[in-house]
């Protein structure tokens, strides 16, 4: 017998930490895909999603676009009437996917998501000049120039800081960090 | 002292025996000091199980009995009957819960074994000092008391007062008739409410068998079954109903309006001195001071002037009257959802949200519009609607469980909007329920001629503000339709939120005064939930209909009907046996401190002054205990709980020794 944790069992076990009831208590009544404000953008709504996690539909719940659109604005988790951390679902479902190295292609949020975890573990804090330009080509010259702009007009401000920030004790925080998130070859990578 | 004690282990067919070790566990038990005979059988409370016990004590002469099964709640009163019949008596019987505190709550069949020998263990120390106790036989009175008037105490109190005892219905309107008197259709077969309730309600108004205390309440309730002693406060009406002939000039004359948010649920107005509604049952009107001109400003006095019988009497006050009952039927009904609570559905910000009982007064023909269904300007006809089910139900942020009745209200609401405005109706469903008879049937009436769209999904939102075009002046509802898998935003005029019912807010207390059980979402607790749904843990205490949990006419209906037949066989019995569990006073021990005296919550304490002792009246005294915990001097010992019983019980646990086990992870 196949002792490996399914999909399913593999997405539950990384939300049991979290605040939510587990996904199995989902009744599909679309309150979160309803409330979405980009589910437009999605090509599954985050209610169809969960139900594709319970089918165990592991490769298509992976090429989805969904959790990368999630906007994180947490109205799903107020008004889901059976108390699932959605919003933590997405975030779940990222972790999964970077970890599995299994992602759409041409989707700029798992490089964004990338670059930011290796960022805050070089330097414990995020320092936007450096990741910006990680994935700003996306946009074409066009957009990297609009964006530059910005910047030069918040680095003036005072807004940006010049210098990348450091906090104290970096090698506690990594350690800490490898202990949570299952990428944790990208805390070794960082060193 | 030499006695001879049997044990019966039951293994519950696998529900014991899949986790204990029974024969073990009765070879164990046979060796047990003054254990002349240990049997485990496969299911004690059969018939032939019984006869096994009966059979034992008649030939090997036992003089007690422990039985390790299920807990006692569920058969000790089987085997007490089984030692009754042998000849023993029952209270030289003992129960070992080795089901419900074992096998149901470990898998581990090491630590199973040891805990059932600890309980069986307890059990044989303690019921070798178990004394012989006779039961208490008191009368029944044949009174009754109902508490609410609406569709289940009318029945409640009609077939009670139809077997020839007398009932006083207690409700806190100024009306009998409850919620249903504020229907127009009633699902499924779509009879009108107030055909079949008003005739219910001049028979409960008129039986000579049932004395009607409208605008009252239950102050308090002393007694225990067959004796109960009520006190009920009646509300001044400031009307004399002696004098009183109902002809309903004072409202007429009345000039104050006041916005009815009872009986027409916000939608109408009514007078100050009013009837809620022209049938009302008795017809005596009530005058509602907070909003009277006379006690607000002290002239007017208009309804006084122009009463044909001199009945308005200002200076009528409240009256506390009491009396004597044997039973209590509680059927006191439900509160609505208050919808304010989901902002996110716009209730009491934008004017065309309706709440369920709303929109019934607004389809009622007897209703604020005589029955058009129209927006709030109070001219326009809806062109398109939206019924939203599971309005504050079936969610954990309000409540958890199912109303039962939405499903069949929203569609019944689909219908008479079809009916009467001919506008496009949408159904927001997250599941349809409609589980009795002749209700899938009306389901699948309203699909194949009603035009409904079902849409299944749980409403996210109800906005008045537009972003696309043909949204502008609408309604917009914003849900997933979850069947398609795509956000939709649907305009309508008119939005109906098909609240869900909750417990009555004042629930918890009410339970407190006739001494029964809520449970954690407030509806009041039965005795057993399958097989005796309408009877409390109060012996003499019974609930019927939606007080109990959500349902809808015909189950309260027969629920109240059921309570009724309980309360009949009881009263026909004439006399009721107590367990003879009670507290009595040592009167040489006794010092006379009259700390017990304000401890007991029955007041079944007296103190005799001549003698300078207390007493305890065993009729009111229920075995609670409190008293035997509250004397310094332990003068006080509760029968079949005596010190001897309790203090063996605990050595015999703890004799048995325990292994030692890995702590339990959190």
């Amino acid at each position: 017998m196949d002792t490996r944790p399914t999909f399913y069992q593999e997405i539950t076990n990384m939300m049991y930490a979290t605040h939510g009831d587990p996904i199995s208590t989902c009744i599909q009544c679309g309150t979160c895909s309803g409330t979405c404000p980009v589910v437009e953008f999605m090509d599954h709504t985050p209610r169809d999603l969960i139900g594709m996690i319970r089918a165990d539909l592991k490769d298509e719940v992976l090429a989805s676009n969904t959790y990368w659109y999630c906007a994180s604005c947490f109205h799903c988790n107020v008004r889901c009437p059976a108390h699932i951390d959605i919003a933590d679902l997405m975030y779940t479902l990222k972790r999964y996917s970077i970890w599995k190295n299994q992602y759409p292609e041409g989707l700029i949020g798992p490089t964004f998501a990338e670059t930011f975890v290796k960022m805050i573990l070089s330097g414990g804090r995020s320092y936007e000049p450096v990741l910006a330009p990680a994935y700003i080509f996306n946009y074409g010259l066009q957009g990297f120039l609009n964006e530059a702009l910005t910047a030069t007009g918040l680095l003036l401000k005072g807004r940006i800081p010049v210098l990348p920030p450091r906090i104290k004790r970096l090698d506690n925080f990594r350690r800490m960090v490898g202990h949570i998130i299952p990428a944790s070859n990208l805390v070794g990578e960082a060193k | 002292m030499s006695e001879k004690v049997g044990v019966y282990i039951c293994h519950c067919g696998a529900n014991i025996a899949g986790v204990v070790d029974v024969a073990a566990l009765s070879h164990w038990a046979g060796e047990l000091p003054d254990v002349a005979v240990a049997r485990d059988y496969k299911f004690m409370c059969s018939s032939l199980g019984q006869e096994l016990i009966e059979k034992d004590i008649q030939e090997l002469g036992l003089t007690r009995v422990v039985v390790a099964a299920c807990s006692p709640h569920l058969h000790e009163a089987t085997f007490r009957n089984c030692c009754k019949r042998a000849g023993l008596n029952p209270y030289l019987f003992e129960m070992a819960s080795i089901r419900e505190q074992v096998s149901w709550v470990t898998a581990n069949k090491t630590v199973a074994l040891e805990k059932s020998k600890a309980l069986i263990s307890g059990a044989v120390h303690r019921v070798i000092h178990n004394q012989a106790l006779e039961p208490i036989i008191v009368d029944i009175n044949p009174n009754v008391l109902v508490v609410g008037g609406g569709i289940t105490g009318i029945q409640a109190a009609l077939e009670i007062a139809d077997a020839g005892y007398h009932v006083y219905l207690v409700e806190r309107e100024p009306s009998i008739g409850g919620h249903m008197a504020q229907f127009d259709k009633t699902f499924p077969t779509l009879d009108c409410s107030a055909c079949i309730l008003t005739p219910k309600m001049f028979s409960a108004g008129t039986h000579p068998n049932i004395t009607l205390l409208t605008w009252s309440e239950v102050e308090k309730v002393d007694g225990y079954v067959g004796n109960f002693t009520v006190k009920v406060r009646q509300k001044a009406r400031k009307v004399n109903t002696e004098l009183c002939t109902g002809c309903g000039i004072c409202e007429q004359k009345c000039p104050k309006k006041v916005i009815d948010t009872v009986f027409e649920a916000g939608m109408g107005l009514r007078k100050a001195v009013y009837t809620p509604f022209p049938q009302a049952v008795p017809k005596y009107p009530v005058m509602d001071v907070q909003n009277c001109t006379f006690f607000q400003k002290g002239t007017c006095k208009a309804c006084e002037k122009f009463c044909p019988t001199g009945a308005i009497d200002f200076k009528q006050e409240d009256k506390v009257v009491s009396f004597d009952v044997g039973n209590i039927i509680l059927a006191t009904g439900w509160d609505l959802f208050d919808c304010r609570r989901i902002p996110q559905y716009g209730y009491g910000r934008l004017a065309n949200v309706y709440n369920s009982l709303e929109f019934e007064r607004l389809s009622n023909a007897a209703g604020p519009t005589g029955g058009k269904v129209i927006l709030r300007d109070g001219v326009t006809v809806p062109q398109s609607v939206g019924i939203i089910h599971c309005v504050g139900s079936r969610d954990k942020n309000y409540n958890p469980y199912c109303s039962a009745i939405c499903c069949m209200q929203s569609l019944k609401f689909a219908h008479l909007v079809k009916e009467k405005t001919g506008a496009q109706v949408y159904n927001f469903y997250i599941d349809i329920r409609t589980p009795l008879k002749a209700y899938d049937e009306f389901y699948q009436h309203i699909l194949e001629t009603d035009e409904t769209r079902f849409v299944r999904g749980k409403v996210a939102e109800v906005t008045d503000a537009a972003r696309l075009p043909g949204e502008e002046g609408k309604l917009i509802i914003q849900v997933e339709d979850t069947l398609i898998g795509k956000q939709r935003r649907i305009p309508v005029d008119m939005v109906i939120l098909s609240a869900g019912l909750e417990p009555r807010h004042d629930a918890k207390e009410v339970a407190k005064l006739f001494g029964i059980g809520c449970s954690a979402d407030q509806w009041f607790i039965e005795r057993h939930p399958k097989l005796d749904p309408v009877a409390t843990m109060t012996e003499g205490v019974f609930v019927a209909g939606v007080c109990q949990g959500p349902k809808d006419i015909p189950l309260s209906v027969t629920q109240g009907a059921a309570a009724a037949a309980r309360v009949i066989g009881l009263v026909n019995r004439k006399q009721v046996s107590l367990e003879p569990v009670r507290a009595s006073v040592n009167a040489e021990q006794c010092s006379g401190c009259r700390i017990c005296n304000n401890q007991c919550p029955f007041n079944a304490i007296s103190f005799l002054v001549d003698k300078g002792v207390s007493e305890i009246n065993p009729a009111l005294c229920q075995g609670c205990g409190t008293c035997v915990a509250a004397c310094p001097a332990g003068a006080i010992t509760g029968s079949h709980y005596t010190n001897a019983q309790i203090l063996s019980q605990i050595e015999g646990i703890l004799e048995v020794e325990l292994g030692q086990r890995e702590a339990v992870p959190a």
